[in-house]
């Protein structure tokens, strides 16, 4: 892994942020660094609500700091115990801002094993201290990049969006492209469905919509600006996921809408009137579909990380009038419910077999999509909601988890919420689930992680930890879409900025 | 040069002192006082007494708060320290009078740095003027812009950046105990460090200083080369330097970051940006304002009143004074505040034909007054699309206060759409926050409307108001005790759950939709009644009567709605339709025969539709009857 930034935002050092740094480190020079107990408090027999809710949780001993903080309290301090290990942090008004290498330290030592975190808070000029809460640390390490979409909780506008990746083992936040480059109008442009082979990023891929429309694909490290649609599909590609070792993404090509709700929370239901999926070569520029039956919606194409099995979810509809009538699926939105099937693959051949229903959903009176396999190719990880595919909208959506030995669901309450669950992942080791939620609010996407112990047992969900814990309530933008990555994202935004600027190459067939 | 020149002046001043000795109110000095007097005049003038509701509303859909989070957003662009402070200022404007005595401090302050760091003798003073004045004139020129500008900071941000821009070219070099020729360096080294040291908080006016600090250090012809030459250079380097990488930025954009263009899209409106052009040249000619030679005292003040003259007709000229367009600005925040009299009060005196948002102000007005169907057409309803300052831009309600028209009628949802869309292209603002927070309450959603409140903490002069709707949050039973939520959430409550998209037409969204509405909520089941009127649907129209009766039996329509009836059955021809159960007022059936047979007499005179409305007008302008014959081509936008 390597720890060189390429681009920060803004990245270059320029004299006027000289002088800010200098400032800002005559600044820290006067603060103390460890805050010293209260000589006399009273003890609360209740563990503290602090936020974000890292009570309990397991996390990974690569993590950066979880800096916290507790309402309506004038002053905390944070006690960390483990063993003979002592660290306070806090006293800076509500929060708890922990030193990153003291951290790193402290969760080296007690990787395998739990911290007890003991929080103070003063109120009205009184000490208080609360029940102490665990926090375990897992031996397997996370990931350490996510990449994730920064976006107002928009319907339908572009103006604001950023691709950005996050290192998780500190709080470095980079962009890998910002359409504000290129598009300051009203009709802006869009990137989405970010994916990476391997959780590599040698070979990745993101679409552009509207303005400069194409793919952004790295193949080997070459960029390549592809026009991924021609005459036989009934749409650009869409979702997608790339083959574990071939030069190969699986895309779902779809006719998408949306509508709104007048008093559902929901608020907005997103549907394919009609859609298909299909394979890109990437060496050679060819589309293949893979399949395209009229009576059924296919999305969401998932490698099995054997490279096996293709993953999707499907939902089966007959329009009455014999044709794409989006008119009539508007009305029968409700109806739209994807179960999960898997076709099997023939590297050598490129031929798929017939599908096979892997999960009724539709039984159930719900819908599942956004399959994922685990790297031992177990449990297959996807979101469930009551209809449609944009389960993020959905307050009963939850990621579920189905063992493919016994065929059941396992017991996933610890990681889910009474709000929105959607868009999860594996961990390149399984050990870590990554989650996009609205826990939070109900309205703005936040990422959240949770264990996955080797007897398949899920642990309490934790937001991803910010340097101000408060970022994420000021934040008036969702991080959407995250996705696991091993290094970041090489190419610069100004390179993709270029290369949007080209002709896209059109693919054959 | 410059000492020759100094010299001259002296002697120019004592002559002029003396020609002038018995007479000081010709003085120079009294008529530079005479023009700042103007000068404030003009300001108070055009941004108080004018224009209060338009610096309201700008400072209303602006963005400051006290976060770190905040300032580090603000501070990621060049010019990013003026944007912080320019939307810090512009909070001002929640007082209007606050707001304008502050911007013309500011302005003052900037004369006086201009006047005493340049030297520019006081008969020649006025004219350091001329970039404050089309800053005043940025400030009133706007007109439907207002509701797409992108910048929060708009108002203070250019007269910041100016003044900025000359206290860094001061010479304080001149202030250290070091030889000239020291001086001279530093003076020279001064031209690039103040751009790369400046450019990322001033943006485009770190390089304004630039060029003033070389224009006041030139004092020969080939020493004047260098500099220039120097300067160019940093022009050109800096802002590629200081912006290499950044990705919030166009990359091909470096140079003019902090400049105001006004392009949507394709569409671009130069006639907007003459007055930062001039904010930005006018000051290169400052150094030389005390070289003028001035042989008599009139001339130059000849050309003082000239100036003066000058700047009240470009002033004049570019007040966008469209009545409707500060109509709308107050009805909106009255509507906001709930002050259903003066929303009506400002649709009542307004004189030509009004826009549809206004219709739709009165119309929340009316309906929170239980009036909805029984005033509504006692009001002007010929309408007519907003005109814009230019072409250029397409005003739509969606874009202007399509979320809190949406909020008032219950659609609370349509309404956080609307917003969130609007804050997607044109950022957030107190405005969408307090519509977003409302919406949140009336839904529900406690922790989203916690998150709203807790950001408009933070701010100035919001705070109060976030206290206040920390209460509803807190306890949702005082809801319908509040006028800000009653009728909201009863139409919330009383409305039916749909799926469908508005195509951006907020009026037809909420009409179509609230007219099949059946509720038997009185006064929600107005509102459907009104709606079914508005779009002269006779199925909607006669399914809500029924209704109506069913939940008032016994009880007199309102007025439009007998009016409707009769209309309905005796000129439309409604076949079925039983009116043996309606008590009608007797005035309205007078009414109703007296306006056909003057519609009949008229006709028969061979007027013509057009003319015949007019003339019905005056007696019969306040009825269902006129409405629906004479404004028959309505379109909402």
């Amino acid at each position: 892994m390597t720890e060189h930034y390429i681009h920060k935002r803004p990245s270059s050092i320029t004299p006027s942020k000289w002088m800010c740094g200098v400032f800002f480190l005559l600044l820290l020079a006067a603060c103390s660094k460890h805050p010293s107990l209260p000589s006399s408090f009273t003890q609360v027999n209740e563990q503290p609500r602090i936020y974000p809710d890292y009570v309990g949780v397991t996390i990974p001993p690569n993590i950066a700091p979880l800096n916290f903080l507790v309402d309506s309290v004038d002053d905390i301090i944070g006690e960390f115990k483990f063993q003979d290990s002592k660290l306070t942090f806090g006293g800076k008004a509500n929060k708890v801002q922990i030193d990153e290498r003291e951290w790193k330290e402290l969760l080296a030592s007690a990787r395998g094993n739990s911290l007890s975190v003991t929080v103070y808070a003063k109120k009205q000029g009184k000490w208080f201290a609360y029940k102490p809460f665990p926090i375990d640390v897992a031996e397997e390490e996370i990931d350490p990049y996510i990449s994730f979409r920064v976006l107002p909780p928009t319907f339908v506008g572009f103006e604001n969006l950023t691709l950005m990746q996050r290192n998780l083992t500190n709080f470095e936040e980079t962009t890998i492209y910002d359409k504000r480059q290129i598009s300051s109008g009203i009709e802006g442009q869009c990137v989405n469905c970010h994916s990476y082979q391997n959780y590599g990023t040698s070979n990745m891929m993101f679409h552009m919509r509207l303005q400069h429309a194409g793919t952004m694909i790295v193949s080997d490290g070459q960029l390549v600006f592809v026009n991924l649609k021609d005459e036989s599909m009934i749409s650009a590609a869409a979702y997608n996921s790339w083959h574990p070792f071939l030069p190969i993404i699986a895309f779902s090509t779809d006719h998408t809408m949306q509508t709104f709700h007048t008093r559902e929370i929901s608020k907005v239901e997103v549907m394919e009137s009609a859609s298909d999926i299909i394979i890109y070569d990437v060496k050679n520029n060819r589309v293949q579909t893979v399949l395209n039956d009229s009576l059924e919606l296919e999305l969401f194409p998932s490698w099995s990380p054997d490279g096996k099995w293709l993953y999707y979810c499907s939902a089966y509809y007959e329009y009455q009038k014999g044709y794409e009538d989006t008119d009539e699926l508007l009305q029968n939105y409700k109806q739209l419910q994807y179960n999960l099937y898997r076709l099997s693959f023939d590297a050598k051949t490129m031929a798929f077999g017939e599908p096979e229903l892997v999960y009724d959903a539709r039984s159930k009176n719900r819908s599942a999509v956004q399959p994922r396999v685990s790297q031992d190719g177990r449990y297959v990880l996807f979101a469930e909601g009551p209809n449609g595919l944009f389960h993020i909208w959905h307050t009963s959506a939850e990621a579920l988890i189905l063992d493919l030995e016994t065929g059941e669901l396992l017991d996933t309450k610890a990681m889910n919420s009474p709000l929105p669950e959607s868009y999860p992942s594996w961990s390149s080791n399984d050990r870590w689930i990554l989650i996009e939620s609205r826990r939070d609010d109900g309205n703005y996407t936040r990422t959240y992680f949770a264990y996955f112990d080797k007897q398949g047992k899920v642990h309490k969900a934790f937001e991803v930890p910010a340097e101000d814990p408060e970022y994420f309530r000021l934040l008036l933008k969702s991080w959407s879409r995250p996705e696991f990555m091993k290094e970041p994202v090489r190419i610069t935004p100004r390179q993709f900025y270029e290369k949007a600027l080209t002709e896209p190459i059109k693919v054959s067939n | 040069m410059g000492s020759n020149v100094r010299k001259v002046l002296k002697e120019s001043q004592k002559k002029k002192s003396v020609k002038s000795g018995n007479r000081k109110w010709a003085s120079p000095l009294a008529f530079q006082i005479l023009f700042i007097a103007f000068f404030v005049f003009l300001a108070w003038y055009f941004l108080y007494t004018r224009n209060a509701d338009t610096m309201f509303f700008m400072q209303d859909r602006g963005w400051w708060n006290s976060t770190s989070l905040f300032f580090k957003d603000c501070t990621e662009v060049p010019g990013g320290l003026l944007s912080w402070a320019g939307a810090y200022l512009t909070q001002f404007f929640y007082y209007p009078a606050l707001g304008t005595v502050m911007l013309i401090t500011l302005w003052l302050i900037t004369f006086l740095v201009a006047k005493f760091s340049f030297k520019v003798p006081n008969e020649w003073s006025f004219l350091i003027f001329v970039p404050l004045v089309a800053l005043l004139c940025s400030e009133i020129q706007l007109g439907y812009w207002v509701y797409i500008l992108k910048d929060i900071d708009y108002v203070f941000y250019h007269s910041l950046g100016l003044l900025a821009a000359l206290l860094l070219s001061l010479p304080f070099w001149n202030l250290l105990p070091l030889g000239d020729k020291a001086k001279q360096w530093i003076s020279l080294a001064w031209i690039p460090l103040v751009a790369a040291l400046f450019y990322y908080p001033l943006g485009i006016y770190a390089l304004l200083a630039a060029v003033l600090v070389t224009i006041r250090t030139i004092h020969s012809l080939k020493e004047g080369a260098g500099r220039v030459l120097l300067l160019a250079f940093t022009l050109w380097l800096v802002p590629l330097l200081e912006t290499a990488g950044t990705t919030l930025m166009r990359p091909d954009q470096p140079w003019t970051y902090g400049f105001r263009f006004f392009a949507l899209d394709n569409l671009r409106d130069c006639s907007l940006e003459i007055p930062f052009y001039l904010v930005l040249i006018a000051p290169i000619f400052f150094p030389f304002l005390k070289q003028i030679k001035t042989k008599k005292l009139w001339q130059s003040q000849g050309i003082m009143v000239l100036v003066a003259l000058a700047m009240l007709f470009c002033l004049s000229k570019r007040d966008f004074t469209d009545y409707n367009f500060h109509a709308e600005l107050r009805m909106q925040r009255a509507v906001e505040e709930c002050r259903w009299n003066d929303v009506l009060r400002e649709a009542a005196m307004v004189k030509g034909p009004v826009t549809r948002e206004m219709v739709m102000f009165r119309d929340i007005a009316l309906i929170n007054r239980g009036e909805f169907c029984a005033k509504r057409y006692m009001y002007n309803n010929e309408s007519i699309p907003p005109v814009a300052v230019s072409d250029s831009i397409h005003v739509r309600i969606c874009d202007q206060a399509g979320d809190l028209i949406y909020y008032n009628y219950g659609e609370t949802i349509f309404g956080i759409r609307r917003a969130i869309e609007r804050c997607m292209h044109y950022g957030y603002s107190y405005y969408t926050l307090r519509v977003l927070t409302q919406c949140a309450i009336v839904n529900g959603e406690k922790d989203n409307a916690r998150k709203y409140l807790r950001l408009l903490s933070r701010t100035t002069f919001q705070k109060k108001w976030a206290e206040k709707m920390q209460r509803f949050v807190d306890d949702e039973k005082l809801l319908p005790t509040d006028e800000h939520f009653r009728m909201p959430l009863k139409l919330y409550n009383e409305g039916s759950e749909l799926v469908g998209v508005d195509d951006k037409y907020v009026e037809l969204t909420i009409m179509k939709k609230w007219m099949y509405d059946l509720t038997l909520d009185p006064e929600a089941q107005e509102v459907a009644l009104g709606c079914a009127m508005i779009m002269r649907d006779q199925r909607c129209f006669w399914s809500q009567v029924q209704q109506w009766y069913n939940i008032n039996p016994g009880k007199h329509f309102p007025i439009h709605v007998q009016e409707a009836m009769l209309f309905g059955v005796y000129e439309l021809k409604m076949e079925g339709i039983n009116l043996s159960f309606v008590k009608f007022d007797q005035r309205v059936v007078d009414r109703y025969k007296a306006f056909f047979e003057r519609l009949n007499q008229y006709s028969s005179q061979g007027m013509n539709e057009k003319q015949i409305g007019a003339a019905l007008r005056p007696e019969f302008g306040d009825t269902y009857m006129w409405d629906y014959y004479v404004l028959r081509e309505v379109q909402t936008n």
